[in-house]
């Protein structure tokens, strides 16, 4: 598995399995960057009417960039105009209503399952918008988005009028990471020079420097730790809807891959330390002495072991 | 930031189980089982040898990355290229390379979860050697970088599942657990969460036995003419697992399967993998036999006569005499046998539930102390519930 799938698990094999046989559950889970989900049959005695819950930490800013439009869009009549009591979007599933089984059934369970991937797309749909309309207009800059999806590390999208520029902000709160980080970062960079990829957006990495776009904000972490992604887009990644659908799912996930791969490294690098410490165990074992056995007879002539 | 919900993580020999805190139900039950690149590996008695994982300058692409685990293992085992690997065999970790892939893969593709913000629960078997849990404790603090780690023993977990119980009033983790897994049955007393290893019994009757003892009957009694040879044990497996029950009485049982046979003989109908031809055949007294072996050995084995309550007494027996009368009172000799809607996952459950205690987090090894003071950190837990 080398890249990461963009849609929760854990609702797609749920709704599935619920299709065929509704059953009352009462469920919590979580998926990257601490979204919350809950799927729930809140009557249990009518085990088709599901209602799947998500609390997203940069609700307010999703807002502001047009998640409520989106998910509109995508969710239609399922968009619960109040949600559930702690959480940010409310859906409510009924399993009877489902499309017959089949493909479509299992494109909606995935369009479900897709909740997260669409809420976070907001901030990018808009940003190519922008993007468009500046470039009619021939010059400027559109507003500077900024998406705290985690504690640490924000997301900003900027449309300009011929490329939109999207910045990860990244920290490693580990020693090991942030070195296995940077030499991940520098690759980015590295292997978009072969003639293959030309076609991917261009990558820049600088540690501690932010990038020009947001050198002006206030506050921003300036230490050792921190570093910054930057992705330029440009109208061939977001032209057709296809592409700018793929260009957001995976430009999403951007961070998790990072921090997936630099842990499969880890793995891969202790598989590595283990064997040669087998190897070392062997050395050291032919290395013994052997230990002469010797006959020890006590007085009566019998051997003692 | 609220906290997330802790993971749990109850990898066994045959299945894992894997979820978060809260739920009554793990996310994932799958196989603990990983389809790698190259061939299986061979049962071998002894621990395993770590694979040479290649140089890195012959490494190429993601060699290290292509690989199945749990259901989809299964399903890749038959891949051309692909060798299907057990990394847990007894219980224990054999296998450390696989396992943290395995590990790797369950929270990145199956929980979906980023392992830096979370705490986590993993079980271990009675008897487990303090190194394996240093072992453990270092692939998740120094690959994963979770926040805090509490290893528990897998049987006190199953007690504490029994805290669901409505018949159950205090809270202890006190009581004997009889662990029957699929080659062999612990019979494990726990005194206010801590094993009595000196005491702990192996029987060697457990799931695999019920299935032979269920297929000889069957074949005795001449049902099993129609149904293909290669699916005879899965037949019997089936058949242990939702026909049969525990009687109080086999003479009174065996007179009313007479009596009224129409009423009491089931019918099972099953159908060939491969050609899809249909059989069925009648399941008569197997199903109140079947686990009557763990109570009257002598009906299946010859070697092993000693009926199971026997067992738990002189497990209670061997135990310090100052919690015996409270391992009687929550198992075997009184007939008191707890039992409870959760059982099939008992000891993620017990998970589920101690991790949803606000102790809990008090309880685990942090990620600064592990980097103050290494993997020795996780030799000792504290125990839930008791003074520091």
């Amino acid at each position: 598995m080398i890249l990461l799938e963009p849609h929760n698990y854990i609702i797609y094999t749920t709704l599935t399995e619920k299709a065929s046989q509704p059953a009352a559950l009462d469920v919590q889970f979580v998926d990257f960057d601490g979204v919350r989900f809950r799927l729930t049959t809140p009557d249990r005695k009518v085990p088709t009417a599901l209602v799947l819950s998500m609390n997203i930490r940069c609700w307010d800013e999703l807002v502001r960039y047009g998640v409520n439009e989106v998910l509109a869009r995508e969710y239609t009549s399922l968009l619960r105009a109040e949600p559930e009591n702690g959480y940010n979007v409310t859906l409510d599933v009924n399993l009877e209503q489902l499309p017959a089984s089949g493909e479509e059934r299992d494109a909606f369970i995935k369009s479900l399952a897709l909740l997260k991937r669409n809420a976070l797309a907001a901030p990018f749909e808009a940003g190519f918008q922008t993007q468009k309309q500046l470039e009619a207009g021939g010059t400027g800059q559109g507003e500077l988005m900024a998406l705290h999806y985690r504690d640490e590390e924000v997301i900003y999208v900027q449309a300009s009028s011929d490329r939109v520029t999207v910045i990860f902000s990244t920290t490693f709160r580990e020693e090991t990471d942030r070195v296995f980080g940077k030499v991940f970062l520098q690759e980015f960079v590295d292997a978009r020079r072969l003639p293959t990829i030309q076609a991917a957006p261009q990558v820049l990495y600088t540690t501690r420097e932010p990038p020009l776009e947001i050198r002006h904000l206030q506050g921003l972490n300036d230490t050792e730790d921190v570093g910054y992604v930057t992705f330029v887009l440009f109208p061939r990644h977001f032209a057709k809807a296809e592409v700018a659908a793929l260009t957001i799912t995976h430009i999403q996930l951007f961070r998790d891959y990072l921090h997936y791969h630099i842990k499969c490294s880890k793995a891969y690098m202790h598989s590595r330390m283990r064997h040669r410490v087998s190897e070392f165990q062997k050395v050291l074992n032919r290395a013994k002495t052997e230990v002469a056995v010797v006959d020890r007879k006590t007085a009566s002539g019998r051997t003692m072991r | 930031m609220a906290l997330l919900a802790p993971i749990i993580c109850d990898n066994g020999t045959g299945f894992s189980k894997v979820g978060f805190a809260g739920n009554s139900d793990p996310s994932f039950v799958f196989p603990t089982a990983i389809a790698t690149r190259g061939p299986a590996a061979q049962p071998s008695r002894g621990p395993a040898v770590p694979s040479k994982p290649g140089n890195l300058a012959s490494k190429r692409g993601v060699e290290d990355l292509d690989f199945f685990i749990g259901d989809e293992a299964i399903a890749n085992a038959q891949t051309p290229g692909y060798g299907i690997n057990y990394p847990i065999r007894h219980g224990q970790i054999e296998n450390w390379d696989h396992m943290e892939r395995y590990w790797e893969q369950t929270i990145f593709k199956y929980l979906r979860a980023e392992p830096e913000d979370h705490y986590f629960l993993l079980t271990e078997p009675p008897l487990n050697p303090p190194e394996n849990r240093e072992q453990t404790a270092e692939i998740f603090f120094e690959s994963f970088n979770i926040k805090g780690l509490y290893i528990a023993v897998q049987a006190v977990l199953a007690l504490a599942a029994s805290w669901s119980s409505n018949r159950v009033t205090d809270r202890t983790l006190t009581g004997t657990v009889i662990d029957s897994g699929d080659g062999v049955t612990h019979v494990i007393p726990c005194a206010e969460g801590y094993v009595i290893g000196s005491a702990i019994k192996h029987i060697p009757i457990a799931g695999r036995d019920i299935s032979q003892f269920v297929l000889n009957l069957l074949r005795e009694r001449g049902e099993l003419a129609g149904v293909p040879p290669e699916d005879h044990l899965k037949v019997a497996g089936k058949i242990k697992e939702q026909y049969s029950y525990v009687c109080q009485d086999i003479v009174k049982e065996f007179r009313k399967y007479d009596q009224e046979p129409y009423k009491f003989f089931a019918r099972y109908e099953g159908e060939h993998a491969a050609t899809g031809r249909k059989y069925d055949l009648d399941v008569g007294y197997e199903r109140f036999l079947a686990p009557e072996i763990f109570f009257n050995p002598e009906i299946y084995s010859s070697d092993f006569l000693t009926p199971l309550p026997e067992i738990v007494d002189t497990v209670i027996q061997q135990s310090p005499i100052d919690v015996r009368r409270g391992l009687y009172k929550s198992s075997g000799v009184e007939v008191d046998v707890i039992s409870h809607k959760r059982q099939r996952y008992a000891v993620w459950f017990g998970g589920s539930l101690l991790a949803s205690l606000p102790e809990f987090y008090t309880s685990c090894h942090t990620k600064a102390q592990y980097d103050e003071i290494g993997p020795s950190i996780c030799r000792r837990y504290q125990i839930f519930g008791s003074a520091t």
